[in-house]
């Protein structure tokens, strides 16, 4: 066992990489009450098309299968996760997201019980053709929630915009139509290539005792027969430079009308270091051109035209990158058009040395923030680590940020590659 | 632990802890919900923390904040049964996680007293241009509510249950009333609030008794008697149940139900309340959660609570239209099955250990251990923590069963898509 000393945070991280491939990282709390654990494995809604476990050939499964597994994965062959867990005292859920599935629990006892449970329950899968098709209804009422949320669809409309071919288009829960195709085989089929301990990372972190939870780890695992690991083949997607659609207005019976502009990033960055500066500079840059102390806030919201709904968002994984820009306004095509101006003239923004560090000390002061809750530790950790970062690193990367890296990032705006979505009233 | 000290106009609470990153301050200020303030106190949160005459404008705030670590201040509105509380929150990072030693405390000490004590104001008005702003912000925020189908489904139950009642207010103003404030008004009720309100203040984090004379420097109050009464048992004066039935272009229902159960925070009852509502559909693992979402696929989201401070529960639950008649039925059969004394011990059992659990959690969250010791301050109710846990482990099935007993349905709230045709 590795063990990760941070000074600033005044943290220690232990790390061990467990025989068949399993990374464990853990992260004793002094003085909490609760245990988060998180089991994350590298396994998105993005991951349609890929060579299975075995076999030679790509296939393509139905959108929303990573959620849809998510899902079934809590029925064991004697009885329920959740159950098992609510026994204990415990409570567990799980997330899916474009890049990445993640199972956790949180508990104040019974922690090693717990995250055996937590490994159990994940390592294992039990299907019938009947639970199968009683998730669908479930599931297409999930799909049914996210089809009224006015800020869902003009999110992920901003996105699908973006692409023409990458499967970030795809909506994370699939469609009432895609979910219907999904069946056990295939469901399986995707468990046995990306629920293999080696593409997966499990952090607890809170009330533990690092010996003890790791050699209770160790053993869960050489208890169990794993086939050997093999590097999984994706279907790497060529994504033309240009965006699939410019514009885009969806009426929905609401009365307050949002817009968001998003523009894409067609330069992907291999190197993580470079990665992780670009996206801690990209924050820095947005914050500057639109947090509440930035001169633009303080104009738009003078002319009435924004509130304080209005954010810029940057996000960077795997292979694609994209920023967003929008918010609530009663004016969504003068926004737009201010949003795309102020993206034409990126080139000549200049940056003043006082305006840098203050927003630099502020990200920073927010990044410490977040080491106060076990669970904003694990989610952020976990997001990271499938990225190549360990989020500890982020200050130090933080703090050593100068204003050339600030620069890099200009040639990176281009009107051509914006789109728009409007949701508006009927 | 928790001490407590009585200041001028005020009461501090310090919870000394190492294990934050950050301090908390939080500061309450409590009135009785009416009809009548409801807009002014909500746009009051807005226009408090937008500047002050040192920091007079949103951008200039913003950027001592950033100055400050990214120090958070924010405000929000609530309800308390029957008191409406302005909350304010400063957040900023411990100074020895830093790597030059500012004084954060003091500067966000300095500010709280200033947002009350030196706001930004010209001739006994809050400026103009940052009402008028405000007062947009409000009424779009208003309609953001009421685009979010959740939330607004909610609402219209509470506005149908609580009709001429103090659950039928609504907690955020009415869209209406902002036009007719002015900012005179506004600030004569800021002053209003000074003199008159409730005030509790909150300290989270690594702090000794000392911060008790930074607080006598900075921030006093004008003292007052004034007594607010927050939690009541609601009932409806309505002679039947009532059930109404929206229709709007969406894909997915709302089912909203609203009960009378003759039970709040200082019922003798409610740590029975409590566990039934667990059992019932306050967890996963709960009886509404298996039947109406495992069992018949009829949702994503199905679940109660307990709102103890008005006396209330509620479910709701995400369907589809055409399943309305059916979802109702599940659950006034798991209602029935509970009155009619089907509980399993091992249900008990296990509902019990996960609202330990859940306590236990609070003491790892400033927001929450706030939040949990401000319901008993403004009640005066003394309990501590494991007192509460114990009280929850002694409540006995026959404790469940009694409680369930006096729950009656009320209301019911259905949003429903253009295709709905009928109940029948």
């Amino acid at each position: 066992m590795e063990t990760i000393k941070y000074d600033t945070l005044q943290e220690s991280l232990f790390y061990e990489e467990m025989d068949n491939g399993l990374k464990v990282y853990l992260l004793p709390k002094l003085g909490f009450s609760k245990t988060y654990g998180l089991f994350s494995t590298k396994f998105g809604a993005i991951d349609t098309t890929f060579i299975p476990l075995n076999e030679n050939e790509m296939i393509n499964v139905p959108d929303g299968i990573a959620h849809f597994l998510e899902h079934k994965m809590f029925e064991m062959q004697d009885g329920d996760a959740s159950d098992k867990f609510a026994a204990l005292g415990a409570s567990t859920n799980a997330f899916t997201s474009s890049s990445r599935t993640a199972y956790l629990f949180n508990t104040t006892s019974h922690e090693l019980e717990c995250t055996e449970l937590l490994l159990d329950f994940v390592q294992d899968i039990y299907l019938t053709d009947e639970t199968v098709e009683k998730e669908k209804g479930i599931i297409n009422q999930e799909i049914g929630m996210y089809d009224d949320d006015p800020d869902w669809r003009c999110y992920f409309g901003s996105i699908q915009n973006l692409y023409q071919k990458h499967p970030v288009k795809i909506d994370i829960a699939g469609t009432v139509e895609t979910v219907n195709e999904i069946n056990k085989e295939v469901l399986e089929k995707c468990y046995r290539t990306f629920y293999h301990p080696s593409n997966m990372m499990l952090f607890i972190v809170g009330n533990i005792d690092v010996q003890e939870t790791m050699e209770r780890i160790r053993q869960n695992q050489e208890k169990k027969k794993f086939h050997n690991e093999s590097d999984i083949q994706r279907f790497k997607h060529e994504e033309p430079l240009e965006i699939d659609k410019k514009y885009e207005v969806l009426k929905m019976d609401v009365v307050m009308p949002k817009v968001i502009v998003s523009m894409k990033i067609n330069d992907i960055l291999i190197d993580v270091n470079h990665k992780l500066k670009r996206e801690l500079a990209m924050n820095l840059l947005l914050d500057l051109l639109f947090a509440k102390s930035s001169p633009l806030y303080e104009k738009w919201i003078d002319e009435g035209l924004i509130n304080s709904s209005f954010s810029a968002n940057f996000t960077q994984e795997r292979d694609y990158c994209f920023l967003q820009i929008g918010g609530d306004t009663f004016e969504p095509e003068r926004l737009k058009s201010k949003i795309i101006e102020l993206i034409q003239t990126m080139k000549d923004y200049q940056i003043s040395e006082i305006d840098f560090e203050r927003v630099k000390k502020k990200n920073i002061g927010v990044l410490i923030s977040v080491f106060n809750s076990p669970e904003g530790i694990a989610n952020l950790f976990s997001r990271y680590y499938f990225e190549g970062h360990i989020i500890f690193d982020l200050i130090d990367t933080l703090s050593h940020l100068t204003l050339e890296d600030m620069e890099e990032l200009k040639p990176l705006f281009q009107e051509n590659l914006t789109s728009t979505f409007i949701v508006t009233s009927k | 632990m928790e001490t407590t000290y009585q200041m001028k106009g005020y009461t501090l609470h310090l919870i000394p802890t190492k294990k934050f990153k950050t301090m908390t301050v939080s500061l309450r200020l409590q009135n009785t919900l009416t009809k009548e303030t409801t807009t002014m106190r909500t746009l009051l949160t807005f226009v408090l923390i937008a500047a002050t005459k040192k920091l007079s404008s949103t951008k200039k705030l913003a950027m001592y904040l950033d100055d400050n670590y990214g120090a958070r201040l924010s405000s929000h509105i609530g309800t308390k049964g029957q008191s409406q509380i302005i909350n304010v929150n400063s957040s900023f990072v411990n100074e020895r996680y830093l790597p030059q030693n500012d004084s954060l405390l003091i500067n966000q000490i300095q500010l709280l007293s200033d947002l009350f004590y030196d706001p930004f104001i010209h001739n006994n008005a809050f400026d103009e241009k940052i009402v008028e702003q405000k007062k947009k912000e409000l009424k779009e925020r208003l309609q953001v509510n009421k685009d979010d189908k959740f939330s607004y489904s909610l609402d219209k139950l509470f506005e149908y249950m609580g009709h001429d009642d103090v659950l039928g207010i609504s907690s955020t103003g009415y869209e209406e009333d902002i036009e007719i404030i002015t900012a005179k008004d506004l600030y004569q009720y800021l002053l209003k609030c000074i003199n008159e309100d409730e005030k509790h203040l909150y300290v989270v984090g690594d702090i000794d008794e000392s911060i008790v004379n930074v607080f006598q420097r900075y921030l006093q109050f004008p003292e007052n008697q004034i007594e607010y009464s927050s939690s009541y048992i609601f009932q409806s004066k309505k002679k039947d149940k009532v059930e109404m039935i929206e229709k709007q272009d969406i894909t997915q229902s709302k089912l909203n139900i609203g009960y009378q159960i003759n039970c709040d925070f200082l019922s003798k009852q409610h740590y029975a309340m409590t566990v039934f509502n667990a059992i019932f559909g306050g967890f996963s693992q709960s009886r509404l959660f298996k039947v109406v979402r495992e069992e018949n696929s009829l949702c994503y989201y199905v679940s109660s609570s307990y709102d103890a401070f008005n006396g209330i529960m509620i479910v709701n639950a995400g369907i589809d239209s055409k399943d309305y008649d059916k979802a109702l039925k599940l659950i006034s059969e798991q209602l029935q099955d509970i009155q009619n004394g089907h509980l399993e011990d091992s249900e008990i059992q296990i509902t019990k250990g996960l609202l330990e659990n859940a306590l236990k959690k609070t003491n790892d969250d400033a927001g929450s251990m706030i939040a949990l010791s401000y319901n008993r301050d403004i009640t005066h109710k003394k309990e501590t923590n494991d007192e509460y846990i114990q009280k929850i482990l002694n409540v006995s099935k026959e404790e469940i069963i009694q409680v369930s007993q006096q729950i009656q349905l009320d209301t019911i709230f259905f949003l429903t898509g253009k295709e709905f045709n009928g109940n029948n």
